[in-house]
């Protein structure tokens, strides 16, 4: 009787032994696993930088203003602003261009 | 294991014996199948090992270490990126561990044209040495392909490093830093005393949010741009532009050419590159006399329409004030400031008394040092001693330097209802600003309407600053440039000290020539009337829509016409 259940405990502790030893392992494994997901978001982040900084040196104005201005493009001027609420007046406002502000 | 059993007492030792044996055998076999158990143990684990691959635990060098700092990013007031860190690989090699030196330097050579292989080949057939630098700050794009040759010696170490997308937009604004990430000047100074910026360990970026700017990256361009070429019509020596918001003290624009690149921290000490709206002092001329005429009306001496006889012969110490435009006749304190007269404003200097003025200039804060957040903004040069002859030269603005940023905030307490703000480059949270009232609304509003005819009169010196639909309104001044044993002969610097829309002012605009030439379509006048006001004129016109300014429409245009509302 005593044997047995020696024996079984003795099983028991060597599965035990053997669970501890595979959990520490995998243990390990996930974190290996998580430093490589750290140094991949590390990578991207830097990439994001990267492209935010060539997006903002690409906008620059100083090069978007003269390929706007050879599109035809031009600062907005007064007189391309009108006023919703404008009595609607004779032949001489018909004549006016059609709103160039819808550029 | 063999039991020899004992001769004394072999029968009852012989069935002893045999169960002894074997219990002992069974013992036996309990530790036979503990130690199998334990080499299946092992198998089982390596089985484990060799077939799922289990864990692969990578053992690479520490991190490299990064020697700089890790600085936040610098933004306009609309979030535009101005400045960032980037992270840059730099590229070293350990001669000792290069195997194939040939064909190093070949690869090498045809990712990177730049190094050369004469001189490729004398860094790295060096084997005495364990550690050189091939190529610093590398792209990303060319990194990568140096990786992707996969030769044995070479390695990347990562810095980070700080980068202005903009160019030299700004850059007097933004300052400049040293190769450790140091802040040297300017903003990026700031962001150092203020503790925003921390040592890197990692290549890893501040984790401190972005500095917002009171700055727009649209309105700076375009007033760039617009002095760029006000600096060749009129050939001028330099140029500097500035808005600013009247309300809330916010700098939406300052420029100052030449341009000084962020990139470059040596421009910033280059002389020729001098912020001229906040490192350098100037006389500057007749726009003090929107002051002057401000004092006179805040202290009660005169109104609007007070007259003055202006022929009278006035001089100041050896000199005899003389008026550029005379009108032969006695003006209104109206007409003075719309005719520029010099003798006039001495007169209403003269009236208020030197200590009045010095007391209202100090309060718009003329007399005394200011900083930004950029730096500390050169002090005002206040004359040795202040007697009639300096209240009379200081009336019409001489013998009185400051920076003009400096003026331009005291012309913004002018226009604004009379509270004086603090300009700032940093963006203000919306709170409203606690602002010292440092004249009357009255006096304002007399001012606005001055500054406002000083633009659409037919004799204004300012009329070529209309821009329509703005309400343009300010004062030309034309300050000859002080030199050796008197003033300078034709050098001079115009300037025009605007605001719009005059009915409500948002913005300060301050535009200033240094020594501009007569050119043809000015008939060879250098005045600032000539000059700085279209300048101006020019530079409202493309802010104000950046800015939200709508113009005030003249006259009512149909927007839709028959075409498209008929249906």
């Amino acid at each position: 009787m005593h044997r047995t259940v020696n024996l079984f405990l003795l099983l028991f502790a060597l599965a035990s032994a053997f669970a501890v030893y595979a959990l520490k392992y995998d243990a390990r494994r996930l974190e290996v696993r998580v430093q490589a997901q750290e140094r991949a978001v590390e990578r991207l982040e830097g990439d994001i930088t990267v492209l935010k900084a060539e997006y903002a040196h690409l906008g620059r104005p100083e090069r978007i203003e003269p390929l706007a201005r050879n599109l035809g493009l031009a600062p907005v001027s007064s007189r391309q602003y009108l006023r919703l609420d404008a009595d609607r007046r004779g032949p001489e406002a018909s004549a006016a261009p059609a709103s160039p502000g819808a550029r | 294991m063999r039991i020899v059993p004992s001769a004394s007492n072999t029968n009852a030792a012989g069935t002893r014996s045999a169960g002894q044996a074997a219990f002992l055998r069974r013992r036996s076999l309990i530790v036979l199948a503990f130690v199998l158990l334990c080499f299946a143990a092992i198998t089982a684990q390596l089985a484990r090992l060799a077939l799922v691959g289990g864990t692969r635990t990578r053992t690479t060098a520490a991190e490299p270490l990064l020697h700089g700092l890790a600085r936040p990013d610098i933004v306009d007031r609309h979030g535009r990126l101005m400045a960032t860190d980037l992270a840059v690989n730099s590229l070293y090699a350990d001669p000792q561990l290069i195997q194939d030196l040939d064909e190093a330097i070949e690869k090498i050579a045809a990712v990177l044209p730049s190094l050369g292989e004469a001189e490729l080949r004398k860094l790295l057939a060096d084997k005495s040495r364990r550690f050189v630098w091939v190529a610093r700050s590398l792209s990303p794009r060319h990194a990568q392909r140096i990786h992707d040759l996969g030769l044995p010696g070479l390695a990347f170490r990562t810095e980070l490093r700080r980068v202005y997308p903009l160019g030299a937009l700004a850059g007097h604004v933004l300052g400049a830093v040293d190769l450790d990430n140091r802040g040297l000047a300017g903003i990026e100074r700031m962001l150092d005393d203020n503790g925003l910026v921390e040592p890197a360990k990692a290549a890893v970026r501040a984790a401190k949010p972005a500095v917002r700017l009171s700055l727009d990256v649209g309105a700076q361009h375009a007033v760039a741009e617009e002095l760029r070429l006000a600096l060749k019509q009129f050939a001028a020596a330099a140029a500097a532009g500035l808005v600013i918001d009247v309300r809330t003290g916010e700098i939406v624009a300052a420029v100052s050419l030449p341009e000084a690149d962020p990139s470059k921290p040596a421009e910033l000490l280059d002389p020729a590159k001098l912020d001229r709206l906040i490192a350098g002092t100037f006389e500057l001329g007749s726009i003090y006399k929107i002051l002057t005429i401000a004092m006179a009306l805040e202290c009660g001496i005169a109104d609007l329409e007070s007259i003055y006889d202006v022929r009278r012969h006035l001089s100041a110490g050896a000199h005899e004030i003389k008026d550029l435009y005379p009108q032969g006749r006695p003006l209104t304190a109206r007409e003075i400031f719309l005719y520029s007269s010099n003798v006039g404003s001495a007169m209403l200097a003269l009236q208020a008394g030197t200590e009045r003025q010095r007391a209202f200039l100090t309060r718009l804060g003329l007399l005394l040092a200011m900083r930004t957040e950029a730096g500390p903004v050169a002090p005002p040069q206040l004359p040795k001693a202040w007697g009639r002859t300096e209240t009379i030269t200081i009336a019409y603005g001489h013998g009185l330097a400051v920076a003009p940023l400096q003026f331009a905030a005291a012309a913004a307490a002018v226009v604004n209802g009379g509270e004086m703000v603090v300009p700032t480059f940093l963006m203000r949270a919306g709170a409203p600003v606690a602002a010292e009232r440092v004249m009357s609304e009255a006096t304002s509003a007399s001012m606005r309407e001055l500054m406002r005819l000083g633009v659409t009169h037919a004799a204004g010196t300012g009329r070529r600053a209309e821009a329509e639909g703005y309400g343009v309104g300010g004062k030309t001044g034309t300050a000859e440039i002080p030199g050796r044993g008197g003033y300078r002969e034709k050098a001079v610097i115009a300037s025009f000290l605007g605001a719009f829309p005059m009915e409500s002012p948002r913005y300060i605009t301050f535009v200033l020539l240094f020594e501009p030439q007569g050119t043809r379509e000015t008939a060879g006048r250098i005045t600032a009337g000539v000059n700085a006001a279209p300048v101006t004129a020019r530079i409202v016109e493309r802010i104000a829509p950046i800015l939200g300014v709508l113009p005030r429409l003249v006259e009512a245009r149909t927007p839709f016409d028959a075409p498209h509302r008929a249906q």
